[in-house]
């Protein structure tokens, strides 16, 4: 029985890793390791592993631009869902609100779209004037924050339900206002949470590629992943493709095992009763 | 007096239930309003622009990819939930180096699925990649499969195979998550007692892990069939010749400039799920009477 375990854990293990090292592996590779002509396989590591791809990725302006695009979109994703989604939480978790259930039906009902089906009319709603006057990064941070809000308030409110309600009380005794003590107590103590649920939000955004595609679909700035399949179709290149894909994966994955706990909550919330 | 009391309590009152709504409404707001946005839109290019249901239904390029998004959630919801018992099964007990295991079992969610997707076409890629190197038996060690590079943009089959092993390599972790999560509330007492009678651990799972993790396997099913319904990064990537449902919609939006045929294809989306999900429901429902029965 153990022994099977660790061969299945092996296989499984093998078959994560491998299109991630495949991926690293065309990023180093020189140009004899991808382009053979048929004349010999494929080598599993490249003959003379190199960085030229970073170092032609680090002076290219474009690429240094889509970053950036995405660095901002996240941090405004980010700050639109904390700013919009700690009160509406907090709200949640301590006012009594009749009908709440209704109330939290509507706060996830926009989650029950397709992406690609509740693109249409995000993209239709926010490339028409006036909206269309805002730069893109607003736009898409702006449908980013609609994809993140739910989580948002889900993590927000599991925080501020854990902070012990006495400490508002005393707030109130010493003669604090809601208001006051909502940003001068409870929002200090809830701030590793709120931290989790902007990692979570900003990856989210990092990853995302459905809205910003559609969204920065004509204009030239736009997005790393998206970024990412405009290099695709121009071109096919094997080793820089890998590269760029590299760049955009090594955050997320440092932080995966950083914040694995929350982004646990975020994936299952709801799921198991 | 009493007027000026009763006046000044509600004026009270609503000071502050302004405050709760005050706080609960900006959230609800964005989200309500852009779901009424999305709705309006869909229904309104939908309906009032003269798109005739009857002959967007008729059309084979609609039939065909309506057939393809059904197989596609067909094969990938079962082949999702196997792998994510397997993988649940695998970090369920405590061994030396399971947290790690798990960290590692997490990965693929944490990569973006267009990078994910575009690797399996780079390995997979026609004449020669890493996949066509083995099936052609360039390796030694590999035995050769086949004479002749497999080209696997080219065919149905073989591309939306890969659309589903990418959007099963990438989503393992959440049925695994859940399924997880299934197994953990079923209690050690009663493997224990199943082991006293003498239970193999074949039988021990078949009969007391699978039935008491059909909540968490219904659950599953009805997120993952969801789920592979609206994909569309997948397809997108690996199978652009043989659209799906979602890569239609995004045909018709750019390609063709057709924002109120996407507009009806994205509502027929919608509704497919809908009712998916119903008959799910359902199927819940019956099975957690049967179960209570029993």
């Amino acid at each position: 029985m153990k022994s099977l375990r660790f061969i299945l854990i092996c296989l499984v293990l093998f078959f994560i890793i491998f299109p991630l090292f495949m991926m690293t592996k065309y990023s180093l590779s020189d140009r004899e390791s991808i382009v053979t002509g048929g004349k010999y396989p494929e080598p599993f590591f490249p003959f003379k592993p190199n960085l030229e791809m970073f170092e032609a990725l680090s002076v290219r302006k474009d690429f240094a631009g889509a970053g950036l695009t995405s660095l901002w979109v996240g941090l405004l994703a980010v700050a639109f869902s904390l700013f919009l989604g700690a009160p509406t939480a907090f709200a949640l978790a301590r006012f009594k609100i009749p009908g709440i259930a209704i109330l939290l039906f509507f706060l996830l009902s926009v989650r029950l779209f397709p992406d690609i089906s509740a693109v249409i009319p995000v993209a239709e709603l926010l490339l028409s004037r006036p909206f269309s006057l805002l730069p893109p990064v607003i736009l898409v941070g702006l449908a980013h924050t609609l994809l993140a809000l739910p989580y948002t308030v889900y993590i927000a409110k599991g925080v501020f339900e854990s902070i012990p309600k006495d400490l508002e009380e005393q707030a109130h005794v010493l003669g604090a206002g809601k208001a006051r003590t909502f940003l001068k107590i409870l929002t200090p103590l809830a701030l590793p949470g709120l931290g989790a649920a902007a990692i979570y939000t900003f990856f989210l955004s990092w990853n995302e590629f459905v809205f910003a595609y559609f969204l920065t679909f004509q204009g030239t700035q736009t997005t790393l992943p998206v970024y990412l399949l405009r290099i695709l179709t121009w071109s096919p290149q094997k080793n820089f493709i890998s590269a760029i894909s590299l760049v955009i994966c090594i955050p997320v994955i440092i932080f995966t095992f950083l914040v694995q706990r929350y982004m646990k909550e975020g994936l299952t919330a709801g799921a198991v009763k | 007096m009493p007027s000026s009391i009763k006046l000044s309590y509600l004026l009270h009152k609503l000071k502050s239930n302004l405050f709760t709504i005050g706080f609960f409404i900006p959230a609800f707001l964005y989200l309500v309003s852009f779901f009424v946005i999305i709705l309006v839109f869909l229904l309104k290019f939908s309906f009032s622009e003269g798109i005739p249901f009857l002959e967007l239904f008729s059309a084979n390029e609609f039939k065909a990819a309506l057939w393809r998004t059904f197989w596609f959630m067909g094969i990938a919801t079962p082949l999702q939930l196997v792998v994510g018992l397997l993988l649940a099964l695998l970090i369920q007990q405590s061994y030396k180096g399971v947290g790690m295991v798990r960290s590692f079992f997490m990965i693929p969610i944490a990569i973006p699925a267009l990078v994910t997707a575009i690797i399996i076409d780079l390995v997979f890629s026609y004449p020669f990649g890493p996949i066509n190197d083995l099936l052609l038996g360039r390796h030694g060690f590999f035995p050769q499969i086949t004479g002749v590079p497999v080209n696997w943009s080219g065919s149905e089959f073989l591309s939306l195979g890969l659309a589903i092993l990418g959007k099963t390599w990438r989503d393992m972790p959440i049925s695994m998550l859940i399924l997880l999560a299934g197994l953990q509330t079923i209690e050690r007492e009663q493997y224990e007692a199943a082991r006293t009678m003498g239970a193999k651990s074949w039988q021990e799972f078949k009969y007391l892990t699978l039935p008491l993790l059909t909540p968490a396997i219904l659950t599953i099913l009805i997120l993952r069939s969801i789920e592979n319904w609206k994909e569309f990064i997948f397809p997108f990537i690996l199978a652009p010749a043989y659209p799906l449902l979602g890569v239609l919609i995004e045909r018709l939006y750019h390609v063709e400039q057709n924002p109120a045929l996407a507009a009806s294809v994205a509502l027929c989306l919608v509704a497919l799920i809908g009712i998916t999900t119903l008959i799910f429901t359902f199927i819940t429902k019956m099975v957690r009477k049967y179960l209570v029965r029993v």
